[in-house]
Formats: C-alpha cells, structure tokens, sequence
C-alpha cells in the first residue's frame, strides 16, 4: 500500500500514479462506456459514437490512442458489404481501468488520512 | 455535463477531469448512460403485455363470465380476437424494444438476445400446435381456457428463463408470480381464470413496468 498522496505535492489534476492514457476527459468516458458491456460483446463504431456524442473523427483519434496503448481492441469485419468495426475493452485495458478507478477512489478515501477532502475537491 | 449532447473536438478533450470526484462522477454517468443505451426499456417490454392482459382477458371475462354468465353483450369472436390482436402487437413492440437495444452490440449478448426471441416464438408455436389439435373435442369453455392459460403459461416460462439467462430477480420473479396467477385462474375455472389473469397478470405487468428501473442488470 503506498502512503496516502500529499494534495500539496501531487495536484490532482496530474497524479504520477494515474495512467496518463486514461486520465483525460474524452478517452476516460470511451474506456467507461465500454466496460459497461458485458463480457464477450463488442460494440460497433457508431453506436459508441452515439452513445459518447462525440464526432466520429474525434473518437477515431482517441480510439487509436487507447488501441496503441493495448486497451481497446479494434476488429475490422464486415455486416454483408458493410465493413464494420468493432470495439471492446481488451483485459489489459480492463485491468488498467480498474486500476484507475481505484487509485481514484484512493485520493477520495486515503486509508488513515489526515487530508480533509475538501482540499482534493477543492484542487 | 450532459454526457449525452455533441462532444466537439477541444483542446479540453485531452485534459484531465479537475477533481477526483469528477473524476468519479463521469466514470458513474458514462456507465450508466451506457448501461441505458444497450438495456431495451422496461417499460416498452412489460405494458403492451399488460394491457393486452388486462383489455383482452376483462373482455373474456366480462363476455364468458364463471358458470356461463354473459355479463356483457360482446359478439363471441371479439375478446379472444382482441386477445390474440393485443398479444402480436404487444411481441413485436416488445421485440422492437429488445432489438433496439441489441443493434450493433456483437457477441454473446446479441446471441443470446437473438435465442431468447427465437425461443418465445416457437415455445407459442409448439404449444398453439398442440391446441388447435385439441380444440374440436372440448367444450367451449375449457376451449377457451386451454388458449388462454396456454398462452399466459408460455408467457410466465418465457420470463422464467429470461430471468435464468440473464442472471436478473425481477424477470425470474415476474415470471414466478405470471405462472402462479395463471395456475391459479385454472383452478377456479373457466371464467375466473379471465378476471385473474386481467387482474393479477395484465396488473402485475402494468405494476413491474412502472417500477422497473430501466437497468437489467444492477452493477
């Protein structure tokens, strides 16, 4: 267990221990809608798209950032003569998922802390 | 933030949310919207069966009363016609709901989704084959039982393993309580089984689509 972060060293706004790929607005909501999928389903572009409300060319930038990163799996596949693409979390992108949200929930509720929360809230 | 609106592309997207609670906020708001998205709404699922219980089976009951009672001048054909009228378009709405839900999402959701549909069709059709068989050799009023609490049987069984596929109480509960009424109103009889199942079955519908909360499954 590491010792519970100093708000005055580590902003909140950039913690070292937050994994910088999902710690950014856009990209931390397409990791959170697709880990409401259930195991084993994909989902197609534009239904994420529609879901997140984000342009396509956006999404298309974030997309590859966290499918660099190893996150998201993209498979390329065709719906008749539609070619189709589809997305999901792949289980390293999982894991750091909950490993992002629990470090989140860790600044919230430092275990034995002295920091008052309003001072994170605050930041 | 409303998550649902346009997201334009800014120099914003890339930022860190300001705080650790909004941090956790947008994780929850995005889950939950997409938790909505990809669930069909209940209430499009449960109240087109309810009324079609509630209309279809108060108008038997009313025309085909306990003991061969009338008490309401109906032509013969009309109650089980509506019935039957009410229960198409309360499958394909209800259908329509789950395939909207379903659209885009592969894998083994949009599987099992894609059975479960087929399985209501033909669990209707295997027991609809056994019926007509049947129906020629019985008095009219236990004709009119055995299509009744057939249909409202396959119905409760159908919310039974709808509940064991997808791991939901609600469903299995609903499904526990449709089979109960409708084993019930075949124990009081031809013309009870009616006013039970519009009652009990079209009511208790109507009651889980108001309180269900669009979420299948909780998290």
């Amino acid at each position: 267990m590491s010792p519970p972060p100093d708000p005055n060293e580590h902003p909140v706004s950039a913690p070292p221990e937050l994994d910088p790929v999902i710690h950014a607005q856009a990209r931390l909501r397409v990791v959170a809608a697709l880990s409401a999928l259930r195991e084993g389903d994909r989902l197609a572009f534009p239904r994420l798209q529609e879901i997140l409300g984000m342009t396509a060319g956006n999404l298309s930038v974030h997309l590859r950032k966290l499918e660099e990163a190893g996150y998201v799996t993209v498979t390329k596949t065709h719906s008749g003569r539609t070619p189709t693409t589809l997305l999901c979390l792949s289980r390293r992108g999982r894991l750091a998922f909950e490993e992002y949200t629990a470090a989140v929930r860790a600044l919230l509720e430092p275990p034995q802390s002295t920091v008052d929360e309003s001072t994170l809230e605050g930041s | 933030m409303a998550l649902a609106e346009g997201h334009d592309v800014t120099e914003d997207d890339d930022a860190a949310p300001p705080s650790a609670a909004d941090t956790l906020r947008l994780i929850r708001e995005q889950q939950d919207a997409t938790e909505r998205s990809l669930t069909p709404d209940a209430r499009l699922i449960y109240w087109p069966w309810g009324l079609a219980w509630l209309i279809g089976f108060g108008l038997l009951f009313l025309r085909f009363g306990p003991h061969g009672r009338v008490y309401v001048h109906l032509p013969s054909w009309l109650p089980l016609t509506t019935l039957y009228v009410l229960m198409v378009v309360a499958f394909v709405v209800s259908g329509f709901a789950g395939a909207r839900a379903a659209k885009q999402v592969r894998g083994q959701s949009a599987r099992k989704g894609a059975m479960y549909g087929w399985s209501w069709f033909l669990a209707f059709a295997g027991f609809y084959a056994l019926a007509a068989r049947l129906s020629p050799y019985l008095p009219y009023e236990y004709n009119g039982l055995l299509w009744a609490a057939g249909s409202v049987g396959v119905v409760g069984a159908m919310y039974l393993a709808g509940g064991a596929v997808w791991n939901t109480r609600d469903l299995f509960v609903l499904g526990l309580w449709v089979t109960l009424v409708n084993i019930g109103g075949v124990i009081a009889g031809p013309g009870w089984h009616s006013l039970v199942i519009a009652i009990g079955a079209g009511g208790g519908l109507l009651v889980a689509g108001a309180v269900s909360r669009t979420g299948r499954t909780t998290r």
